[in-house]
Parts: structure tokens; C-alpha cells; sequence
């Protein structure tokens, strides 16, 4: 279980598969995820994303360190690949997020999300990808948790579904106070959404907080090339006598130049593109 | 269906493999038919009678000779029982819930990873002894009418382990190794065939080594006329004993016979010299080892003791690598 007020917590956590040639996916983690936070799980592909998710799940032990979650009766977990049983309909996959979360399952929750756009009987098989993402949303919150996991959950979603579901999700969540973490590599669907940020490369952690405290720390500056001591340089791009950086702010920013603060996606693009190059 | 009674997990796994439920019981009253069918045909010849009163099926009655023959193949179908159970517990049970990612969800419901399995294997079980319960049952429904005749004996393979406790044991093991190779092997396919395979492989030793499990017993007689084990008595070997008891290899007298040279010209093929080689090895008295039929129970018990430790072990082990692996 988990401390008051943390949801999530990782300790120095790693995990590294088995078989040759594999490396570690997760390294010397560190991070505590306040109760009732949306956090978005951002990274490159193979950044360790899934592993992570997976371990808050209890699908998988961590190879060094440690990892405190809700027990598996206090959590829901969206993976990637949204399985479900194909043989089942939708009427019979939702009878069983209620036989076996009993005392738990909310029927009217699970039908919200299904919303009438899908028939009870059709079977999970025939179902396209945006279908099966529907049922398996709602199999996560018919379940009432109080940590919602979710590993690119509105990638096979077309637009239109995607605002609603989104909306349903953050409706949901604000409503019970549920803590959310959601991977993704759409970065548009987490702005607005997210209040907490926990960015991954190589496996390690490179940035995390809330949101605002981030962007608040961050300054989106250009103008004529200089030294930009002390600050911390995210990314910086020049085009011709013209310099665009993303600095991590020491103290006030002094200089001809202009400032502005960044969105959640300048921040996280920069991240991204820097760490692009950079050693594991 | 019975689906209404059940509850969570059950229910979940009932539901999930109802095709294989019907599929099963169709089986059942397939063979039933079958069965039934042919016991009808053949009632409808009458059996002839000898001297003494005892009574033998008509040399025209094809009714009976079909049912023979469907005993015979019935006997190895059921012998095949426990593989289909093995790798359908091995394959679609477990292995395809990690091969296709849906043990991520069943292992995030509130349901332990412990509870998961144990609904799948006892929902496994049930039906399982069920069915084998029902075949056998078919199985002897023929079988008191032709018990007894060519390939049909008590100790024959088939009516020896669907006439016991064995056909039950060796499924029980099935579910076992295929719990346990499912989870090790994560692959549909592969995993029912090493099942298949490993159920093979100990249906083949235990076959082979059954009869050893008890001590046989030996009748003896004098040299020259056949001597014969008891009624219903399963033979499992017979020799020729010198004076002081010992057993001989007749294989050293056929030596000698056939280095004798000009033995094609012999007219008895060399049984003189065959003779006389026995009375100089001081041949005087021949054996028959056998397993009476009161040895059957026994021999049952015994096998299925070891089928289920062997089911224990592989249960308790299949556990384990869950709890390993999944906290």
C-alpha cells in the first residue's frame, strides 16, 4: 500500500529482462505521484514507458528497487495492446469486470463509456480497435479505481472519440479523486489534461513535476546569440545571428532578449529532441 | 445453462470456453450412439450355443464384430483422453492468456494471481472426470458384451486403463503438466505439443513397466506337454528349468542345432539334436510366469499412486511459477 497522499511511488526501481543482448528498460527511478493527479508518462519509443506501467500494475517484479502501488483490487491497468477475450461480447466482458471486481464494479460507470455506441452482443472478436479501446476503458473505470493505469490509451481512437473519451476520463477522475497515469505520444491529448509530468528516456527519468511548476521554471527565450550562464540550457537552435532556446531558468532572466513561457508541448518537444542524441 | 450458478472466476472461465464444453459433451453422446448403435446391431443375431452351454457370438454376426472393432480403436481414443486434456489445459488455458496478453487483464482484476488459476484448473478438472467418467462408462457398455476376446482382455491396453482408476489419474496429471508447461512454455502451439509429448512419453513408461510393478506368479511342469497359466491370466513369460530349478537359455541348444552341418537335410529340422542337447544340459521341466487377474486392481492402484504424484508435483510446482512471477 501506499503512503497518505502518494499514489505511486518508485524507489531506485529497475527492471531489466531476461535473454542476452537485452539491456535494462527501467534504471534508478525515483519519483512519488501525489493521489489525485492526471500525469502524463512521456518518452520515445522504448523509453521504458510500458515496463513502468506495467510494474505499477504487479504484471512484473522489479529487477532492483522498489515500486509501492494500490493492490490490484484498488488499481486498473489499459495496456498498450488493449487484450481482452475475443470470444466474449461486450455484454458478457462487462459481466465480468463485475464478477470479478465484486463489491466494487459500477455498472452505470462502464456503461457511460460504452455510451450506446456499441451493440451488447457483438463479439470482441468482430470489434475494431477504436471499439475495443471503448470496452476496455470501460472495464478500467467500471472497476472504481483508485489509480488508473494507462498505456496509450487513445491511439486507435478517432478524433471525435478521443475528446470524448478524454472528457469522460478527466470528468470521471476529477469526480472520484482518481489518480491517473497515462502514457502517450500525443502530445495535443495530454495538454489541458495533465497536470503532472514524468518524462522518460533510456529508462531513467528525466523530468518530473507538475506541471505548472515546470513550465513556471522554464523560459522560452530568443534573440541575438550569447551566453546564457547560469541558466541551464535545454535546447537551443540558431538561425543565423538569431538564437531560440528553451533554458531552465537560475534566477531572473537579464538580456536583450525576448522571453516568453513555453507550452507543455514546447517543453516537452525540446526535452525530447535533446535527449534524442544524448547517452543512455 | 448452469452459467447462472456460477460466480467470478467460474463463471469467466465457463463462459470464456463454452464452445469446448458443448464440443465436449457432443463427444459423449457421439460415443453413446456409437456404442449404443452397435450393442442394438449385434442383439439383433442370436448367439449360438456349444455343447457345454456356454454361449459364443455367431460367425455371421457382423454387428458383433463391429462392435469389437470399435472397442478396440475406443480403447486407444481414450487412451489419447488424457493428451487432448493436457494440451487443451496447456494451450488455450494458460498459454494463450500470455501469449496473447490477456493475462494482463485477468491478473489486474481483483481476483489473485492464485485464485485465476485454481478456477481455470478445477473448472478443467470437473469437466475433465466428468467426460472421462461418462467415455468410460460408453466404453463399458461394449465392452461387457465382448470382454475377454482377441485384444480385449482385462490386461490389454485399453480395456486395462478404461475398465480402472488409471484413464482418471492420467488426466488428472495431464491437467498438471499442462498447467505447469503452459506457464513455462508461453506459446499456444508449442506448449500443447511438449504437453502432448510429455503425457506420451509417460503413458509409453508406464505402459511398458505396469507389469513389473508386481511380483509374477510361476506355475511349473514337466517338460513336453503345453503347459498353461491360469484362466484370464496374463503371461508374461515362459521357459524350460533344469533339475536344480534354474532357468535356461534355450537359445544356446538352437545355437547348437544350427552349427550342425547337413541340417537342411534333416527331415525333423534338427528336434533330435535339439533334444538331445536339452537332456545334456539336464533339462527336465518347464515354467509360465504370469499376472493373475486378482493382480489388476493392484497393478491400478500402484500406477495411479504414481500418476498422482506425479499431478501433485507438477500442480504444486505450476503454482509456484505463477507466484514467481506474478506478485
Amino acid at each position: 500500500m501506499t503512503r497518505d497522499g502518494i499514489a505511486l511511488k518508485a524507489d531506485l526501481l529497475g527492471k531489466k529482462y531476461g535473454g542476452r543482448g537485452q539491456g535494462w528498460a527501467l534504471r534508478e527511478c525515483d519519483f512519488a505521484l501525489p493521489t489525485g493527479r492526471v500525469c502524463a508518462l512521456v518518452g520515445p519509443n522504448g523509453a521504458g514507458k510500458s515496463t513502468l506501467l506495467a510494474l505499477a500494475a504487479g504484471l512484473l517484479r522489479p529487477t532492483e528497487g522498489t515500486i509501492e502501488a494500490p493492490d490490484r483490487e484498488h488499481l486498473a491497468y489499459v495496456a498498450q495492446d488493449k487484450p481482452l477475450h475475443p470470444r466474449l461480447t461486450v455484454a458478457d466482458t462487462l459481466r465480468m469486470g463485475r464478477e470479478l471486481n465484486p463489491g466494487r464494479w459500477n455498472d452505470a460507470t462502464a456503461r457511460r463509456v460504452i455510451a450506446d455506441t456499441l451493440d451488447p452482443e457483438a463479439v470482441v472478436r468482430t470489434l475494431s480497435g477504436g471499439q475495443r479501446t471503448r470496452v476496455a476503458l470501460a472495464l478500467a473505470l467500471g472497476k472504481r479505481p483508485e489509480l488508473l493505469l494507462l498505456d496509450e490509451p487513445m491511439a486507435d481512437l478517432d478524433p471525435l472519440a478521443r475528446h470524448q473519451l478524454m472528457g469522460l476520463l478527466m470528468a470521471d477522475a476529477a469526480e472520484h479523486g482518481t489518480t491517473v497515469v497515462m502514457s502517450s505520444h500525443i502530445l495535443t491529448e495530454l495538454e489541458g489534461a495533465c497536470d503532472h509530468l514524468l518524462l522518460l528516456h533510456g529508462g531513467r527519468i528525466r523530468l518530473d513535476g507538475p506541471v505548472d511548476e515546470l513550465l513556471a521554471a522554464h523560459t522560452l527565450l530568443t534573440g541575438p546569440v550569447a551566453d546564457l550562464a547560469p541558466h541551464t540550457v535545454v535546447e537551443s537552435r540558431t538561425t543565423g545571428r538569431q538564437l531560440t532556446a528553451l533554458i531552465r531558468r537560475e534566477g531572473p532572466v537579464e538580456g536583450p532578449w525576448e522571453t516568453r513561457d513555453p507550452s507543455l508541448e514546447d517543453l516537452l518537444l525540446a526535452h525530447l529532441r535533446t535527449t534524442e542524441g544524448a547517452p543512455a | 445453462m448452469s452459467t447462472l450458478a456460477l460466480k467470478g472466476t467460474y463463471w469467466v472461465t465457463v463462459r470464456q470456453y463454452r464452445r469446448t464444453l458443448w464440443l465436449a459433451a457432443a463427444a459423449v453422446a457421439v460415443s453413446l450412439a456409437v456404442i449404443g448403435g452397435l450393442r442394438i446391431w449385434d442383439a439383433q443375431t442370436p448367439d449360438r450355443y456349444y455343447e457345454d452351454g456356454q454361449r459364443y457370438a455367431a460367425d455371421d454376426n457382423r454387428g458383433y464384430e463391429a462392435l469389437r472393432l470399435a472397442l478396440e480403436y475406443g480403447g486407444m481414443w481414450l487412451l489419447l483422453l488424457p493428451l487432448l486434456v493436457g494440451a487443451f489445459v496447456a494451450g488455450p488455458l494458460v498459454a494463450r492468456e500470455f501469449e496473447s496478453g490477456t493475462y494482463k487483464l485477468s491478473l489486474t482484476q481483483s481476483v489473485s494471481p492464485t485464485d485465476w488459476l485454481r478456477a481455470k484448473l478445477l473448472t478443467a478438472t470437473a469437466t475433465a472426470l466428468l467426460v472421462t467418467l461418462a467415455l468410460t462408462g460408453v466404453f463399458r457398455i461394449g465392452w461387457s458384451r465382448v470382454s475377454g476376446s482377441y485384444n480385449l482382455d482385462w490386461s490389454d491396453r485399453g480395456p486395462y486403463e478404461a475398465t480402472g482408476t488409471v484413464i482418471f489419474a492420467y488426466v488428472l496429471a495431464a491437467i498438471a503438466v499442462g498447467a505447469l508447461v503452459g506457464q513455462l512454455i508461453r506459446r499456444t502451439l508449442v506448449a500443447m505439443a511438449a504437453t502432448g509429448l510429455v503425457m506420451g512419453v509417460v503413458l509409453l513408461i508406464l505402459g511398458a513397466f505396469r507389469w513389473s510393478f508386481l511380483t509374477v506368479k510361476t506355475v511349473t511342469g514337466p517338460a513336453g506337454p503345453t503347459l498353461w497359466a491360469p484362466e484370464n491370466a496374463l503371461m508374461t513369460d515362459a521357459g524350460l528349468l533344469t533339475t536344480s530349478g534354474v532357468r535356461f537359455d534355450q537359445s544356446i541348444c538352437w545355437d547348437e542345432v544350427n552349427r550342425t552341418p547337413g541340417l537342411d537335410g534333416m527331415n525333423d529340422g534338427g528336434m533330435k539334436i535339439f533334444e538331445r542337447c536339452l537332456a545334456q544340459h539336464d533339462v527336465t521341466s518347464q515354467y509360465v510366469d504370469y499376472h493373475p487377474q486378482s493382480h489388476f486392481w493392484p497393478t491400478q492402484l500402484i500406477e495411479s499412486g504414481i500418476l498422482l504424484a506425479l499431478a501433485a508435483l507438477a500442480a504444486f510446482a505450476a503454482f509456484r511459477v505463477l507466484r514467481a512471477r506474478h506478485p
